[in-house]
């Protein structure tokens, strides 16, 4: 499938607005929290994303925002007279009383750490993900650093 | 026999850094396995939300010692990104060489700590001597040993010294001439193959997404070489092939591992020739480098371990808002319980030797 064909193909999801190409390889959209999952399934089944870049937490304050990454590597989609392959990249939107997610690490299971770090060190929920627990930071560390409202004063003597 | 847990490390000849391998065992078979990390996290995201631009670039230098100049390239090349910075041409070329130097070194910083792993401590010594070769000659353009911050946004330093170019030559010759010693020592080693062949075996598809990438999964004989597939700097202009292993018995373990890095350093040797030829003269640093930022941008490179991603954002102001590394170590040490299952308790070192692991990039 050819990107720009690709790109057409996407825009008819439920929940994706916003589709451009921010470079020649790469594909750019947002997406709507509750469409996340069915977006991410036929992401994987039918264009052939095998593998899981990354995933980034941002706090936007007051809302946050996860970005995926995904990349193809020797998938369907291509680029006209180019060896390079395609990549997209997804904003997805959450608001600060309710920051949960669906999990993709049964999808990918290269999301499946990127989740948790996204959890201990921003405080998103991932829902269904099958081992939620902090990673990089000891357990029983209490709040989330990476979070702009973050005071380590705060909770310094909580743990 | 009863299941019962293991806990390899922190501190243990096999993890290469501080990090912990739990080990589920039914005799001397892995059932399972729950590796651990964090010891050696120091924050360097939050780290660089307080830093200028510019000023990251000490702290990236520092997220794997073995492979510094990478790490720092790819986070110059996402700044460059966002801020919409051109290189000069002979400041890529140089780039390129550093970078191909400073994966000879990493691949070579590898192959010599992998030997002790397997038993074979002379193999440190014959791969950590070439190695040191390679560091003699980073260390001409940027003044330091390991932690060299020669590329900066918009360039690097400083032009390359005199007699660079010859001093270059010398030595890569003298290192062809050392990988054909390797193969007598090593490939051709009896023992040397029954401790990696058919050890530690996955597939390409599982491989793709368990999210292992780099010579790991190259190994497996995927040809996805991010120099290639999302080409940086002047990789397009050189002529140069993507090292994988053929499919057959026994592709996809460590050995595959070991000969794809072998490979891949004789391709390096060809790039930096290359590269030599084509320079041209000009400028190395961009003309105008602006310090203040906004929207979002990334950037991925070919790491000397596989994919590294760097995810900015900035908010208009002098430093970074957000700013978040890829390290394609995290996934692959994510998913060893996937490859060390079934396998015995002796070939833990040499599975988890054969993926490289560093862990400062991977603890961030």
């Amino acid at each position: 499938m050819e990107i720009t064909k690709f790109m057409k193909k996407l825009s008819s999801h439920k929940g994706v607005s916003d589709v451009a190409l921010i470079r020649d390889n790469v594909v750019k959209l947002d997406l709507g929290k509750e469409d996340s999952k069915d977006f991410f399934i036929s992401l994987k089944e039918d264009y052939g994303f095998e593998h899981c870049s990354l995933i980034s937490a941002i706090d936007n304050q007051p809302q946050f925002e996860l970005v995926y990454h995904f990349s193809v590597i020797e998938g369907s989609i291509f680029i006209k007279d180019s060896p390079k392959t395609v990549m997209i990249e997804i904003h997805i939107f959450l608001e600060r009383d309710t920051p949960t997610i669906e999990s993709v690490s049964d999808l990918w299971f290269g999301a499946n750490w990127h989740e948790r770090e996204a959890y201990d060190l921003m405080g998103i929920y991932f829902l269904g993900h099958p081992d939620l627990r902090r990673v990089l930071l000891p357990e029983g560390f209490a709040g989330h650093p990476l979070r702009k409202d973050y005071v380590y004063e705060i909770h310094e003597e909580e743990w | 026999m009863a299941e019962m847990w293991i806990s390899m490390g922190p501190q243990h000849p096999m993890t290469h850094g501080l990090w912990t391998l739990k080990v589920k065992v039914d005799g001397e078979t892995i059932v399972d396995a729950d590796p651990e990390l964090g010891y050696l996290h120091r924050s360097v995201e939050k780290m660089g939300e307080r830093r200028k631009y510019f000023m990251n670039t000490t702290l990236t230098d520092r997220l794997c010692y073995a492979s510094s100049t990478t790490w720092t390239h790819c986070y110059a090349l996402s700044v460059e990104e966002l801020m919409g910075v051109e290189v000069p041409q002979r400041a890529q070329y140089i780039r390129t060489i550093m970078l191909e130097l400073q994966r000879l070194a990493s691949h070579l910083m590898w192959a010599g700590a992998y030997m002790p792993d397997l038993g074979h401590i002379t193999g440190a010594l014959y791969f950590w001597r070439d190695r040191e070769l390679f560091l003699n000659l980073l260390e001409l353009p940027s003044g330091s040993r390991l932690l060299y911050n020669y590329i900066r946004i918009g360039g690097v330093k400083r032009d390359l010294p005199d007699g660079f170019e010859e001093k270059t030559e010398r030595i890569l010759k003298l290192f062809e001439q050392r990988l054909d010693e390797y193969a007598d020592l090593f490939e051709n080693s009896k023992i040397f193959r029954m401790r990696t062949e058919d050890v530690g075996n996955f597939t390409a598809s599982q491989a793709m997404n368990l999210g292992i990438t780099g010579p790991n999964l190259r190994g497996c004989g995927t040809k996805f070489d991010l120099r290639k597939q999302d080409s940086y700097e002047i990789y397009d202009e050189i002529d140069w092939e993507i090292q994988t292993r053929e499919a057959g018995p026994g592709y996809g373990d460590c050995f595959s591992r070991y000969m794809v890095r072998i490979d891949e350093m004789k391709e390096s040797v060809k790039i930096i020739r290359e590269c030599f030829k084509k320079m041209p003269a000009g400028p190395t640093m961009a003309s105008k480098v602006p310090i203040r930022a906004s929207g979002d941008a990334f950037r991925r490179t070919e790491d000397s371990r596989g994919e590294a991603l760097m995810y900015l954002v900035g908010d208009g102001s002098d430093r970074p808002y957000r700013w978040k590394i890829k390290s394609p170590m995290f996934t692959t040490i994510s998913a060893c319980p996937h490859y060390l299952k079934g396998y015995k308790v002796a070939d833990i070192p040499s599975i988890m030797g054969s993926i490289d692991i560093c862990i400062g990039e991977t603890d961030k």
